[in-house]
């Protein structure tokens, strides 16, 4: 089971380029997709999930390319996308019975995939209940299930945890990771603590390029012996945040304690462990001040 | 922020969301085709044998009473949208908490139809210049004659036209697919009444001017009386004609002679365009999520029990689901399209099953003409708002990226959804069916078939192409009304008679439109 992206670029309409020469080989296991806002993650995710056509390069599952043959990795994949829809006068099950026809799964194996499902994500009591009277959290666990109905070898999530209140967002953490044993996972997202708890892989991206892969205990130990906590008046923090990159502020009584990413400490700072928030942002800065430069 | 620039700022901002989109440019499209069509003579007012001189009197009239009739009526359907956008985008939610009233939005909305429709009007005003230099009849150009009846009579129409649609979008019950068929009504009503003036052939009051909203009666009037001056034995026909009509006489028209009267009526037209407007605010939901709610669909539980999250209950882990074979089996094809069916058939009212069921009764118990009538008609124009959602559901409802990426989606969900169309047809209009086939009448027969592959395969290629579903039902209402309802031949579809029925013209454009749906669906996809 191996998912390779290669040099793969997409530009929109308007010179924009919402990837450029992003390259990627994943194995069994959570790849965490990280990024700010306009990164290029979403992107991906649809040209990977045979959604949108790249501009070049290639996409290959177990060698199989992807614009040959489009078929070979949608009959494995289960796709949940950022923003999606239902059909508001179906229940549940006759959505999830919809999906799984058009997936092209039998009767009987779908029947109790989707009874399992709506178990899994939590609604089975409510699987008579029109959908246009879900709420958006409820709805998210829709396209949870629908992403797993065909026991999918790669599953992509797009935001998944959006929505979902702290115990269905473990709750689908603790699925992830039990998937990532046997499965293709890509879960994208700008929220490092679900990465954090679920991935094996990360990717950082930026500016539709890719600014690393590694596994976490990698990413963390490049911001070893870099991150400082410093307790600060008030007055002076505009003057910390121009001189230092910040991960991170808390006030107390005795001043704000400020969590600095910095190569050598500040007079009087004192070490930290680092997170992967941390690193997250000290590859961004680094990778934008290396493009800067 | 005073109110008229916020009315200024609210009005810009939806026209130029509206005229930056795809969807603008072909509508503008149509209104330069419309211009083409009269310059070509396609599209002509003839008085008898007569037709005016191409003076810029005659042009802009004529130009100004195409647009007119057409954007009048195709106009609604592209601005009838204008505060569903605001919903689905949630803008709408936004703008309902600030302080802006609900006449301010309506009467707002009602203004930015009227932008998007002036546009068109415009092109159409250009249009009537070129096609007085193109027809070169008379070489003088008077800018007031030629673009006067624009301002007189087009852009009234349009404000009345651009009120109407908000209102309608506002009522419950008519913002729907309802409301659009049972627009296409209106507004033949709304030109009828005063038309039935014309043909009695003596003077029009100046009363008819106020129950003129396209303006049509008005002017032709006016073309009438001069033509009766100059020709006493004119009989008083007068129609605004498509296709090529042969005029073999003209007469030179001085242009119009506006009255007090005719004036007011027009601004009259505009009053009641805004009345329309403020009616429409009565009846805005501001976007009150529990009004939407309620004015949708009959909900089967309290929406705010709907809010709920799910009952916090241990659940499976993934290591008990069910394995999968990846096999697409034909019962999976069949299961799809007893699906598409559920899809299309789930969610109407109760009143909506009850009519097809005695449309049924009606078509076995009625006297056979009758059955291949009217009752044909009825359960031909029943289910419209079934077949409009074809092709277009995904994009309604934001399903596209889960069902597009299935496997062979193409080949698969897509003759599923069009062999569910034709099952639905076929079904609401089986009785006519039966009773040809009791009566023998073979050719009836083969009629019925073209129309039940037909009507599906239209509205799965125009929703296709168009995204929305308005198209179809704005295009099909139309063409019923004017093929199987008039007997018109080469329209009617169902082949009500046998002088009307073209059954292999149909099964032939049934496969052009089943083409037309899979490259229209093609083209939506990144990959087959």
């Amino acid at each position: 089971m191996q998912l390779s992206v290669e040099r793969v670029s997409k530009q929109y309409r308007g010179n924009l380029w919402a990837l450029r020469d992003f390259s990627l080989e994943l194995r069994p296991g959570v790849l965490g997709l990280l990024g700010p806002n306009g990164a290029g993650k979403t992107t991906l995710m649809s040209v990977l999930s045979t959604i949108t056509r790249a501009t070049s390069g290639r996409v290959l599952w177990n060698d199989i390319d992807l614009a040959q043959n489009p078929n070979a990795i949608r009959s494995v994949l289960g796709y949940l996308p950022q923003d999606f829809g239902v059909y508001p006068n179906l229940n549940a099950v006759e959505f999830l019975e919809y999906l799984a026809a058009a997936k092209g799964l039998d009767a009987p194996t779908s029947r109790k995939r989707i009874d399992e499902l709506l178990n899994l994500v939590n609604l089975n009591d409510v699987r008579k209940r029109l959908l246009g009277g879900f709420s958006g959290g409820m709805k998210q666990r829709v396209g949870i299930a629908q992403a797993l109905l065909n026991d999918p070898q790669l599953l992509i999530v797009d935001e998944p945890t959006a929505g979902l209140d702290p115990e269905e967002r473990v709750r689908f953490r603790n699925l992830l990771s039990e998937l990532s044993g046997e499965h293709v996972v890509i879960l994208s997202t700008h929220i490092v603590s679900d990465v954090e708890a679920t991935a094996t892989d990360i990717a950082l991206i930026s500016a539709g390029t890719l600014v690393a892969h590694a596994t976490p205990e990698e990413l963390l130990r490049q911001v070893e012996g870099k991150v400082w906590e410093d307790v600060v008046p008030s007055s002076e923090m505009q003057a910390i945040k121009q001189r230092y990159l910040i991960s991170g502020t808390a006030r107390r009584s005795d001043g704000v304690h400020v969590r600095i990413l910095a190569p050598s400490a500040p007079n009087g700072a004192q070490p930290l462990v680092p997170t992967l928030e941390d690193a997250y942002l000290y590859c961004l800065n680094a990778h934008r001040a290396g493009a800067a430069a | 922020m005073n109110r008229t620039r916020l009315l200024y700022h609210l009005v810009r901002a939806d026209f130029l969301e509206r005229v930056r989109r795809y969807n603008f440019l072909v509508t503008l499209a149509f209104a330069v085709y419309l211009g083409y069509c009269c310059v070509t003579g396609k599209v002509v007012i003839r008085l008898d044998q007569y037709r005016g001189v191409y003076n810029s009197a005659w042009v802009g009239c004529l130009m100004a009473l195409v647009a007119t009739m057409f954007l009048s009526l195709i106009g609604f359907y592209i601005v009838k949208n204008t505060i569903q956008r605001d919903q689905e985008t949630r803008v709408g939610q936004i703008l309902a908490t600030t302080p802006i009233t609900k006449s301010f939005y309506t009467v707002a909305k009602m203004i930015s139809n009227f932008a998007v429709l002036a546009a068109m009007v415009a092109v159409m005003a250009i249009a009537a210049v070129i096609m007085q230099w193109l027809k070169a009849e008379d070489p003088h150009l008077h800018l007031w004659q030629l673009l006067s009846p624009f301002l007189i009579f087009a852009l009234p129409a349009v404000a009345f036209t651009a009120g109407l649609a908000v209102l309608f979008e506002n009522i419950p019950g008519l913002r729907g697919g309802a409301g659009n068929v049972i627009y296409f009504f209106v507004w033949t009503a709304l030109l009828a009444v005063p038309a039935a003036t014309l043909d009695k052939g003596g003077k029009v009051s100046e009363a008819t001017y106020f129950r003129d909203f396209s303006g049509i009666v008005s002017v032709m009037s006016q073309m009438q009386q001069d033509l009766r001056s100059i020709d006493p034995t004119y009989k008083n026909d007068a129609a605004l004609t498509i296709g090529d009509t042969a005029t073999s006489k003209r007469f030179l028209w001085s242009g119009l002679h506006p009255t007090p009267a005719l004036y007011w009526s027009r601004v009259t037209c505009v009053l009641a365009a805004i009345a329309l407007a403020l009616l429409a605010a009565l009846f805005f939901h501001r976007f009150d999520p529990a009004r939407e709610w309620r004015l949708k669909k009959a909900p089967t539980q309290n929406p705010a029990a709907s809010n709920l999250e799910g009952p916090a209950l241990p659940a499976q882990t993934a290591g008990h689901l069910t394995p999968v074979q990846h096999t697409a089996t034909a019962s999976s094809l069949l299961r799809l399209v007893l699906a598409e069916l559920k899809l299309m058939l789930k969610g109407h009212r109760w009143w909506w099953y009850a009519g097809a069921g005695i449309i049924f009764i009606a078509s076995l118990a009625s006297p056979f003409d009758a059955a291949r009538g009217g009752v044909a008609l009825a359960a031909l124009i029943w289910p419209v708002l079934v077949w409009s959602q074809m092709g277009t559901r995904e994009a309604r409802f934001n399903t596209a990226s889960l069902l597009f990426s299935a496997e062979h989606s193409i080949h698969r969900q897509l003759p599923a959804l069009w062999i569910a169309g034709v099952v639905v047809t076929a079904a609401t209009n089986s009785g006519l069916a039966i009773r040809l086939l009791i009566a023998g009448d073979h050719q009836g027969l083969l009629s019925w078939i073209a129309c039940t592959l037909f009507v599906p395969s239209l509205a799965l290629a125009l929703g296709l192409w168009s995204g929305t579903s308005r198209f179809f039902e704005a295009v099909y209402t139309a063409w019923w009304y004017i093929g199987p309802a008039h007997h018109t031949p080469g329209l009617d579809f169902l082949g009500t008679t046998a002088q009307s029925a073209r059954p292999e013209t149909y099964l032939l454009l049934t496969a052009g439109l089943v083409v037309a749906a899979y490259l229209g669906r093609r083209a939506k996809l990144a990959y087959a």
